[in-house]
């Protein structure tokens, strides 16, 4: 019995020496435990990003700016002090962008804070670096768009003028006259498309 | 109730009405009358008054005070408010004190945060601010936090010299013919956290105790009405790391009843779960507290052994271990994963594992029995004119619990009784508290058998079920709710603007603060080994004693 009892104990405490102790765990770089939901250092998407400014709203320690960008729409990104963050995740619940948020915290790094040394209060912020060709590129499309909206409304002033002759021409040609509605904007497709 | 409204049909009233199920809300005419009619409810039985809850209104040049009646034995509260002028001078209204010794912080706090002046209040100085607030009203709407901070930049010098005075002269006023001391018990006391209690004793023997709080006042009542509805909850649920749920489903209560939104059936069980949950993690720290408090950190340690795992599950549903952030009006803020049952799952056993070795050598242990069984006596009336709660006041007998008298969430469906002894020591309190935690186990499975059930029949839908939207903007009114918190009684009184986007006024009642009233009542002639004993037993949290 005495000898059973032995190396029972002895099995037992052999056992040990095969799990890894959770002392021997570098905590610093790898947690004991990380769920998917752990609200960690943000990462932000300044491409899907569209510069709502909901995130900073609802920060309740104030703890994002926003960043200003040299374009006229979309013009801000979030970028968040982690040093005054509280890691409450309402910003990336009050983000409205879909199917992906453009600030998440869920599942990020953990090891922001105890990871090395950090000499510098700028190394707790989550800055956002926009490369000058991503810049560029938005401020073209932008001035696409400006064109492409002056076109248009060149070409609608061009047809309102047109309309105008003719009804004119219509008027002093004493032809029967038809009940005229009010312009509404949509082309008057019955005389033939113009140009 | 019929009692309570026939005695105030004696009055002039402006209103009496029934405010849900065991609640009258009733206005005065004038605040003359406060005296009589709160001399006449407490003959009725009403012998608790729970808080005073003044609310500011510069437009009416008013303030309105609430005062909260409950009666512990019967569950029958009154909700008492009446006006008083809002000008420094006039700004006063007699003190219940010397009816409700319970009320004598609460009307301290009131004094010093809203410039209300409590006539014939025994001991009417500033309690929680620090000396640069002293004759400033913090709480008011039109109070100037800008001017307050240059004002203390300025004057710093003044208030440090101040400070300094106080310290000196601490022992100068006493009788230089008798042997009297003041001792200063925190706050850097390894018992005692950020609290200083000015012992005043002979010797060994206290001859009164007067703490001095307030080292960690963060305003939260100011900070809440700066924020909007949802993010007002980091706010109230630092009113305590330990337990920061329940404190959350209390506001979260509030706010839905104001916007008038039914939360769903599996939101309600998950807030029964999570805050449950948020009571073990809160227990266990109060049963290591207690032993520690007494010299020994073993069951401290293994406590905390089991606590991390119920933290892995608050961490796997919400993403956070300590500061969950997971109640928010109109449900629970994340789905479930059924797989995170998983880990509760392990959680539990592992508090099966070691419930029989905790209950073995520290709840039967016999040094504690004798130590623990004749020090901090709280008698059932004491409990009651004080306005005590949780479980201090199940340990003297009383049977309070608002999961049972007023249920929310779901506790109307669980099957759970009053934890109770009766003779109110420091020993029953631990003991209470460790059969509170087998308790809260029990809930937890109830819970988690009645969700399972739900979702395998389809009844609920754990992805989507756990949140109902509530307006952004909430209409005008005010609201009353009450959980039962780790520590006890947290009494939320929530008042809105018409198309409000942020709280006008949150007043938060937090038990800690009763009970370390009691302090000096409890230690009066006892020697000065008794201090961390029963200051532990107490379960106080600087947390919500200061807010």
């Amino acid at each position: 019995m005495l000898l059973i009892d032995i190396v029972k104990k002895m099995v037992r405490v052999s056992k040990a020496l095969m799990v890894k102790s959770p002392a021997q765990v570098d905590v610093r770089y790898e947690a004991m435990h990380h769920p998917a939901r752990y609200r960690g250092e943000h990462t932000v998407d300044y491409e899907t990003c569209i510069g709502c400014d909901a995130c900073n709203k609802i920060c309740p320690v104030h703890a994002i700016t926003m960043k200003h960008l040299p374009l006229k729409k979309q013009n801000i990104v979030p970028e968040v002090n982690l040093s005054v963050c509280i890691f409450c995740g309402l910003c990336e619940d009050a983000c409205p962008t879909k199917p992906e948020k453009s600030i998440v915290l869920s599942g990020g790094r953990y090891d922001m804070l105890s990871g090395g040394w950090h000499e510098e209060q700028n190394d707790f912020w989550v800055n956002v670096d926009i490369p000058q060709s991503y810049i560029d590129s938005r401020l073209e499309a932008e001035d696409a768009a400006r064109v492409k909206k002056e076109m248009a409304a060149k070409k609608r002033a061009a047809q309102a003028a047109a309309k105008a002759e003719a009804a004119k021409r219509a008027e002093a040609g004493e032809e029967p006259k038809k009940e005229q509605k009010p312009f509404d904007g949509t082309p008057d497709f019955s005389k033939g498309v113009e140009g | 109730m019929k009692k309570i409204k026939a005695i105030l049909e004696n009055f002039d009233t402006e209103y009496v009405e029934d405010y849900k199920k065991i609640w009258i809300k009733a206005k005065l005419q004038s605040s003359d009358a406060l005296l009589a009619v709160a001399k006449a409810v407490q003959d009725e039985g009403l012998r608790s008054l729970s808080t005073v809850s003044p609310t500011d209104f510069p437009d009416r040049e008013t303030i309105e005070l609430n005062y909260f009646f409950e009666d512990l034995q019967t569950k029958r509260n009154l909700w008492l408010k009446c006006d008083i002028p809002r000008e420094l001078e006039k700004c006063e209204i007699a003190s219940l004190t010397p009816l409700f010794p319970g009320a004598e912080w609460h009307e301290r706090e009131a004094y010093s945060m809203f410039g209300v002046k409590f006539l014939n209040h025994p001991d009417l100085r500033p309690i929680i601010v620090s000396e640069d607030f002293i004759g400033k009203t913090p709480f008011r709407r039109d109070f100037d936090w800008e001017q307050h901070e240059e004002d203390v930049a300025k004057n710093v010098q003044a208030i440090v010299d101040a400070f300094k005075d106080e310290q000196a002269t601490n022992e100068v006023n006493l009788d230089p013919e008798s042997s009297e001391t003041v001792l200063n018990w925190g706050p850097t006391h390894p018992a005692s956290g950020p609290i200083r209690l000015r012992v005043h004793c002979d010797g060994e023997e206290i001859i009164s105790i007067d703490p001095d709080i307030g080292y960690v006042w963060r305003a939260l009542e100011s900070l809440v009405t700066k924020k909007d509805f949802v993010g007002a909850i980091v706010a109230v649920e630092r009113l305590c790391f330990m337990d920061n749920i329940n404190s959350m489903v209390g506001y979260c209560m509030a706010v839905e009843e104001i916007a008038g939104t039914e939360i769903t059936e599996f939101a309600k069980w998950m807030r029964v779960i999570l805050g449950e949950v948020a009571r073990i993690s809160s227990h266990f720290m109060g049963l290591g507290g207690f032993f520690m408090n007494l010299g020994l950190h073993t069951l401290f340690m293994w406590n905390l052994g089991t606590r991390e795992f119920f933290l892995d599950f608050l961490e796997s549903y919400s993403g956070a271990r300590i500061a969950t952030a997971s109640i928010e009006p109109g449900g629970v803020r994340y789905g479930l994963d059924m797989t995170m049952f998983d880990e509760l799952q392990k959680a539990l056993d592992q508090f099966d594992n070691t419930v029989d070795d905790i209950e073995m050598i520290f709840v039967n242990n016999p040094t504690m029995k004798v130590r623990a069984k004749d020090v901090g006596v709280l008698s059932a009336d004491e409990v009651e004119d004080y306005a005590l709660c949780g479980i201090v006041a199940r340990a003297s007998g009383v049977k309070t619990d608002i999961r049972i008298d007023e249920p929310y969430a779901a506790y109307d469906q669980v099957d759970m009784d009053y934890v109770t002894r009766s003779n109110g020591a420091a020993a029953d309190r631990f003991k209470v508290l460790f059969g509170e935690l087998k308790q809260s186990v029990d809930i937890i499975k109830q819970a988690k058998k009645r969700i399972e059930e739900g979702v395998a029949s389809g009844e609920f839908n754990p992805t989507k079920d756990h949140m109902v939207k509530v307006p952004k903007k909430l209409p005008a009114g005010e609201a009353l709710s009450r959980v039962e918190w780790a520590r006890g009684e947290v009494l939320m009184h929530l008042v809105t603007e018409e198309k409000a986007k942020s709280p006008y006024r949150l007043k938060l009642k937090a038990p800690s603060f009763n009970h370390t009233m009691m302090l000096n009542k409890l230690l009066e002639g006892q020697t000065l080994s008794d201090i961390p004993l029963v200051f532990g037993s107490l379960y106080v949290c600087q947390g919500d004693l200061d807010r």
